[in-house]
């Protein structure tokens, strides 16, 4: 009941005109993002946070989750009209809604894209409604050995699937890793790893690292592709015919459930669901010859997973502070900078705030329908816009985000740095997200492991004497095995990275 | 490929190994329990085993393609290279110039680098990037862009 109070309190909140005004501004901002090639989720994200800087901190989270899952949907757009995913989970939108495309149905294809989008991802904000409470108390009982266990499991999971090599996976966390423990040391106070520049004393930035890796490197490898063609395709259907809804509604509930179920595990990259949901639909169809031709259920199941892990992603988040891939990380790094600490706690200290976030969501799935149906040919239009003006105006737009987090030039040169880092790691084909996972856990991992030490006086068995503890680090164990012998599916491996 | 992971793990190999002398001058343990060195050095030293893993298991794998090139076509690299170059001009100049200039000079410098042709347009855009772009942030966003020494 307490919890209905909190939400109906929540939902008044996020139906001011203000709150409106801002997850209307990020629903277009993140369709754009996830529209423009070479700007991903992450670096979005991470990018329009300065516009959310003069902001109260739910307004600004508000706008900042509805970039989130705009640029989400927005992807699908370059899936469909140009083959070319506008972010990594709409890879498996291209296989089916390109060749919809070339037949003339990419209206149709990008339609219940965005409808199957909104019943997943209003579904899943209804189950988080449904967990996130009890989730929050259960992991109020968590202690630092818990959470240690099971950041560790989160980073475990994503460094299993990340990426063809398990090695090149745990070194990239492990990088990450040490990249966070730059600066100051939070328990003793000794700078660590700081070469004596006091630039360095608080850390490198989490959001000019995150905009380098994912900024920058994206937009010096699309710098080096060819401009690519769009597809003429017809966008005033954008409305399935009867068969084409019939065919797609089975598949948006099994993305729906999917999405969400995959959402609460923290580590599950936005692709995992996408790929799970595609290969479900080719198997449960009574024509997988047809998959790879236009197939509309190859398109609404993968979208709805999309959208509905979108949402459920925030659970982990919310619940338990952890983030399950790197815009969500970005978005923790939002919370922070805001003065928030994603977790059980805020559910305690901040109820009205994150319940009106929460709603937010519910808002947002409709403001995303309402713009991508009828509008769809207009983003299909900023397409058109050459790429050159694109790609400076999206540097710009990082200079000013690094910029302006600390009114420092030198979060330019970390930015930087790290660009050329990404773009060249990019090249390589190394994971980047169990990287960024690792920058925004280790120091709540190393201060977990070391307060468990304190409390134990040293002895390591505290983590093999609690039940919960030992079930998470079984489970990380099992799960980096798995993956050491290749019992992953190797397209999940290949295509996870964020 | 398989050079460049090579190369890539030899140089994470130096970091960590960096790392591992680094970390062996903050205290390891302390009465409380585990101190500042503690965590780092643990972590450079399970990242150089996999380094040296990782150049073990690629130099055993097999050779690339002859016509295997991570390297970019000339074009290709221009464009990669201005847009790097100009960001260091961007980050070297902009508290001595201000957003305003910098961003004037960058853009005016990289349309045309990466292939942009129209003049009225690349006019209209780096107008647009500049004081456009620093009106809407500064005054209506309250974003402290940096004004430079001219006071521009």
């Amino acid at each position: 009941m307490e919890t209905f109070d909190h939400l109906l309190a929540g939902l008044a909140a996020a139906l001011s005109f203000q709150n409106l005004a801002f997850a209307l501004a990020g629903c277009i901002f993140g369709t754009l993002v996830g529209v423009l090639p070479g700007v991903g989720p992450a670096a979005g994200t991470a990018i329009l946070i300065p516009l959310t800087f003069n902001l109260d901190p739910a307004g600004a989270i508000i706008m900042l989750s509805a970039i989130y899952y705009g640029a989400m949907y927005g992807g699908t757009i370059t899936s469909v009209l140009l083959n070319v995913p506008g972010e990594a989970a709409s890879v498996i939108t291209c296989i089916e809604g390109y060749q919809m495309a070339r037949k003339g149905r990419g209206g149709a294809a990008l339609g219940i894209a965005a409808i199957g989008s909104f019943i997943g991802g209003t579904f899943a904000v209804l189950a988080l409604v449904v967990v996130a409470a009890p989730l929050a108390a259960l992991a109020l009982k968590f202690g630092p050995p818990e959470f240690f266990a099971l950041m560790l499991f989160g980073l475990c999971l994503v460094t299993s699937l990340a990426g063809r090599s398990l090695i090149a996976g745990v070194l990239m966390t492990v990088a990450g890793l040490l990249i966070s423990l730059i600066g100051i040391d939070p328990t003793r106070g000794v700078p660590r790893f700081t070469l004596g520049l006091p630039e360095l004393y608080d850390g490198l930035g989490f959001i000019p690292v995150v905009m380098g890796l994912f900024g920058i490197g994206e937009i010096l490898s699309t710098a080096e592709k060819p401009y690519r063609e769009i597809v003429r395709t017809n966008l005033r259907d954008v409305l399935p015919s009867k068969a084409e809804w019939k065919a797609s509604m089975g598949a948006i509930w099994r993305g729906t459930g999917l999405g969400f179920f995959l959402g609460l595990i923290p580590g599950v990259g936005s692709i995992i669901p996408t790929f799970m949901s595609y290969i479900l639909e080719k198997k449960v169809s009574k024509h997988p010859e047809k998959f790879g031709t236009g197939v509309i259920e190859g398109v609404a199941g993968p979208e709805t997973a999309n959208n509905s892990y979108a949402n459920a992603a925030m659970v982990p988040l919310l619940t338990l502070g952890i983030p399950s891939s790197p815009t969500i990380a970005v978005l923790m790094g939002a919370f922070i900078i805001n003065g928030l600490t994603p977790g059980p706690f805020l559910f305690t200290e901040k109820p009205i705030l994150v319940w009106t976030i929460i709603a937010s969501f519910f808002i947002g799935n409709v403001i995303l329908l309402i713009l991508n149906l009828p509008l769809v040919g207009l983003w299909a239009k900023i397409l058109e816009v050459p790429y050159q003006y694109i790609c400076v105006g999206t540097v710009l737009f990082c200079m000013i985000g690094a910029y302006s987090i600390n009114s420092s030039v030198f979060d330019i040169w970390v930015m930087l740095g790290f660009g050329v880092v990404g773009y060249l790691l990019r090249k390589l084909d190394f994971p980047l997200a169990p990287a960024v996972l690792g920058l925004i856990l280790g120091p709540q991992l190393e201060k977990s492991l070391r307060t468990s030490l304190e409390m134990s006086a040293g002895d390591f068995s505290i983590f093999f004497t609690r039940p919960i503890t030992v079930l998470l680090l079984a489970l990380s164990v099992i799960v980096i095995l798995v993956s050491a012998l290749n019992l992953a599916p190797s397209q999940l491996r290949e295509a996870s990275d964020d | 490929m398989k050079r460049g992971w090579i190369v890539a793990s030899v140089a994470f190999l130096a970091l960590f190994c960096i790392t591992i002398w680094e970390s062996t001058s903050y205290p390891l343990l302390d009465e409380l329990g585990p101190g500042p060195g503690f965590f780092p050095l643990w972590l450079a030293v399970i990242g150089a085993l996999l380094s040296a893993l990782l150049i073990f298991e690629t130099a055993r794998g097999p050779a690339d393609p002859p016509e295997a090139t991570l390297v970019p076509d000339r074009p290709a690299l221009f464009r990669v290279l201005s847009i790097i170059v100009m960001l260091a001009v961007a980050a070297a100049s902009l508290e001595l110039l201000g957003w305003r200039i910098t961003a004037l000079i960058v853009t005016a410098a990289l349309l045309p680098a990466l292939g942009a042709h129209s003049p009225l347009v690349m006019s209209l855009f780096v107008l647009a990037a500049s004081f456009g772009v620093f009106h809407v942030f500064y005054y209506w966003l309250k974003v402290p862009l940096p004004i430079g020494t001219l006071g521009i």
